[in-house]
């Protein structure tokens, strides 16, 4: 019954399709002996990780771009950020949080909280966003750092970062900025956002493959390493490196996902972040439309950034919808919780809902055989019936 | 019909445990109704070739589609290793047409009494 290929609307959880000039450079990376700067004397491959990292520093216009570390992905990213920023700076600080986050601050903050090594607020939330008078509000003279995400991978909405970071400034608040979901979906610019460290994962809309992710830190001295290891570099030294990026990155790179990277970045600077952005707000604004005009069908935000729809049918579990869009339609989505359980706690009392979430690769077609597919279920769930 | 093998597993958002196994025959119509013995059946009969669900409280529900050759069964984790045994019988068990329950009825009574016992303690 499943549609092959799939119409695959899970894009906020991993790109697919990646373009063929990604899969091209993870196959000619693995072609030739690897080059790792101050591992090999080879001379043969290409050193993918300065090409990453200079690719993603003018994607996100931060400079310069040995201040971008990879890691393994955004959660990665953000553990780093967090425990480093508390070895740099000591314990028992005010951190601040939103019921908007995803686990992957969710959890490191909680945990250090349960530890006793921070105090912790969670920020709740109005229709998709925090309130400048909710922030104001949670800061108190402890408060040294707040984690929070860019764009939500519930709702689609997107901060503004630009005014909770000048608030935190002028508290002398420390800001980590979780871009898991902005990355390459929208016009990021680092050199004018006042963001102390931006996390991002290569695998969304970046286009890179699983395995890769970093982030960029504007100040290396605010945040200590919190893993250490051999460099290539420096090697008789028996400390880390201070420098970036080798202050964050010990041990030999996955070079055939960094190629991927650099790679799925280029092709984004090929096409343009704005021309991504606008494709997709379109094509966002006509799922919306559509799945609206079905009563039976709870659309969550209907205005969101981003191109995420998170809905549910009125009498339906979400995890059967999303199964009977799998097996009947074809159609790849996401069901449940999103790894958010606060919004979820928020906007559905726990319940979970659908989400499709698009990419460039997806197409006005696929859109509207979803949004078909959709209503036709919702129309369907007043007939469901029992017996026992 | 006969479960072949487990093909994917997760552990779900409300503590359950699912499981999607593979089957050696297409599931027939039939299969939902009989289900209907031993717990409750809801369906949506004009999505695709039929959808079913089969919800059996404290022990596990099965979805599908009529002709697909795969389930998915969600497991209550805290008395799943009393009751997947069972899972395999019901499947086992099924033939077309008309046929005699009882002892298939006596095993779900014992293995009833032992989940009661496991989840609410000593009756």
């Amino acid at each position: 019954m499943a549609r092959s290929p799939p119409i695959y609307l899970n894009n906020a959880a991993t790109t697919w399709p990646k373009p063929p000039e990604v899969l091209d450079a993870v196959r000619q990376s693995l072609a030739l002996p690897v080059f790792g700067s101050g591992r090999t004397t080879g001379s043969q491959g290409e050193d993918y990780a300065t090409l990453a990292r200079e690719a993603l520093a003018a994607l996100l216009n931060a400079d310069p771009p040995e201040h971008v570390a990879f890691t393994q992905n955004a959660t990665d990213s953000l553990n780093i950020l967090i425990q480093g920023f508390l070895a740099a700076n000591g314990d028992g600080c005010h951190v601040i949080t939103t019921a908007l986050d995803h686990n992957s601050v969710l959890r490191p903050l909680h945990e250090l909280e349960r530890q006793g090594r921070i105090q912790l607020t969670v920020l709740p939330f109005e229709n998709g966003f925090v309130g400048p008078d909710t922030l104001e509000s949670a800061i108190t003279p402890d408060t040294r750092l707040m984690v929070t995400a860019h764009g939500s991978n519930v709702l689609g909405s997107v901060q503004d970062i630009a005014r909770i970071g000048e608030s935190l400034h002028d508290h002398g608040i420390f800001f980590i900025v979780d871009g898991g979901q902005t990355a390459g979906h929208i016009p990021v610019d680092l050199r004018a956002l006042p963001v102390d460290a931006y996390a991002f994962t290569g695998h969304k809309g970046l286009f890179g493959i699983p395995g890769t992710g970093g982030f960029y830190l504007r100040d290396p001295e605010s945040v200590a390493p919190v893993c250490y290891g051999g460099t290539g570099t420096d090697s008789f030294s028996l400390y880390q490196p201070r420098e970036m990026p080798e202050r964050f990155e010990s041990g030999t790179h996955n070079y055939p996902g960094l190629a991927a990277l650099a790679a799925g970045v280029n092709y984004i600077a090929s096409v343009g972040v704005k021309t991504i952005a606008e494709k997709a707000e379109r094509q966002t604004a006509f799922l919306i439309r559509e799945l609206k005009s079905e009563p039976n069908i709870t659309v969550y935000n209907e205005s969101p950034s981003l191109p995420i729809v998170s809905f549910n049918i009125r009498g339906m579990e979400n995890d059967d919808v999303g199964f009977i869009l799998a097996r009947a339609y074809g159609i790849v989505a996401r069901t449940g919780l999103h790894c958010a359980p606060l919004i979820h706690r928020a906007i559905d009392g726990g319940r979970g809902s659908v989400r499709l979430s698009l990419s460039w690769f997806t197409t006005d077609e696929e859109c509207r055989i979803a949004a078909r597919a959709v209503k036709e279920i919702a129309q369907n769930a007043d007939s469901s019936v029992g017996s026992s | 019909m006969r479960i072949v093998r487990s093909v994917r597993h997760k552990s779900c958002a409300d503590g359950s445990f699912m499981k999607e196994f593979l089957l050696d025959a297409p599931v027939p119509a039939g299969f939902f109704t009989y289900l209907g013995n031993f717990g409750q059946v809801e369906s949506i009969p004009n999505i695709g070739e039929g959808f079913y669900r089969f919800e059996k409280p404290d022990w596990f529900s099965i979805k599908g589609f009529i002709g697909d050759t795969t389930v998915e069964v969600r497991f209550k984790k805290e008395v799943m290793d009393l009751t997947v045994d069972f899972l395999y019988f019901l499947f086992s068990f099924y033939r077309e047409g008309p046929r005699d329950l009882s002892a298939l009825k006596q095993r779900e009574q014992a293995v009833g009494r032992r989940v009661r016992e496991r989840l609410y303690g000593p009756e």
